[in-house]
């Protein structure tokens, strides 16, 4: 009879025999999952408007130095439209942080519903 | 970095993560959806974690991926058992057999070892669900119990009791074979 530490040491190594003997095709399937899913940190922002905050801060920041050096009080008024639009875009980086610290309280809390009967 | 790392991490378990689904949910297509799923929603939502926590998280939610997919096929059973019968494919017993992977080490390790897989991935298969991932956490993965309570949303105490109700099950299943 067997113990149990040869029991488990056996069917591990079955299990990884098992698992190191994949197919073909299940390993192209599983090799392509893995290229999809890292594909997402390649790309562009979720969300439409964070791809126009480089050139919005650019924007901003040159409007500003017109603003300040010019002093050209008839040109305040568009310029400081397109400032204030583009500082609510700079403003709005902060949401993407905040929706996922969001998707992360919603697992902490699903994980806590989860309590072992 | 981190992609690399991500890579990295999910190269070394996708495998073994398969296999999980594979005998979770006995059917190849559905575990690789749900291995799919799995990847990509961890990379989604978990992604500048630590790297210590990936592997328990992944876990997690392929533990969750595979629950939804087995609740989903008893919600379409249901539905199909009110509809002329068909598909004789949804009552096919698992095949472990068929399921063996292919090639490899000389005919008889080979014969020795087929035959050994078919019967532990059918015994572990029919064990209640709980069992099951904690006995594949522990034995496939190589979770600690910590690792493996965190993945099954559990205490550790719990963990050791699957644990020890799957050995025993499969202990009195496979003493002859094992």
């Amino acid at each position: 009879m067997s113990d149990p530490s040869d029991f488990e040491k056996r069917t591990q190594q079955v299990l990884e025999e098992s698992a190191a003997r994949l197919d073909g095709r299940t390993l192209s399937r599983l090799t392509q999952a893995r290229h999809k899913a890292l594909d997402q940190l390649q790309r562009p922002a979720r969300h439409w408007w964070r791809s126009y905050v480089p050139a919005g801060a650019a924007a901003a920041t040159a409007v500003l130095a017109v603003v300040m050096w010019s002093g050209r009080p008839n040109v305040e008024g568009a310029v400081t439209q397109n400032a204030v639009e583009d500082m609510e875009l700079l403003a709005d980086t902060d949401a993407p942080d905040f929706v996922d610290e969001g998707e992360d309280l919603e697992f902490y809390e699903w994980a806590a519903g989860e309590v072992e009967s | 970095m981190t992609s690399r790392a991500l890579e990295q991490f999910l190269s070394g378990v996708e495998k073994r993560a398969f296999k999980i689904a594979q005998l979770g949910l006995r059917n190849d297509d559905d575990a690789l959806d749900a291995v799919q799923d799995s990847m990509m929603k961890l990379v989604q939502s978990y992604a500048s974690r630590s790297s210590d926590e990936w592997r328990p998280l992944f876990y997690r939610i392929l533990a969750n991926c595979i629950r939804d997919m087995q609740r989903r096929r008893t919600v379409r059973g249901r539905i199909m058992a009110w509809l002329p019968m068909r598909d004789a494919e949804n009552e096919e017993d698992f095949d472990p057999i068929a399921a063996a992977p292919s090639m490899e080490p000389t005919p008889a390790r080979r014969l020795e070892l087929d035959e050994a897989m078919g019967v532990l991935e059918t015994a572990v298969a029919e064990l209640p669900q709980r069992q099951q991932q904690a006995f594949l956490l522990r034995n496939l993965e190589g979770l600690d119990v910590s690792e493996t309570a965190s993945a099954m949303g559990c205490s550790e105490g719990s963990v050791k009791t699957h644990y020890f109700r799957a050995l025993a099950t499969l202990r009195a299943r496979l003493g002859e074979v094992f």
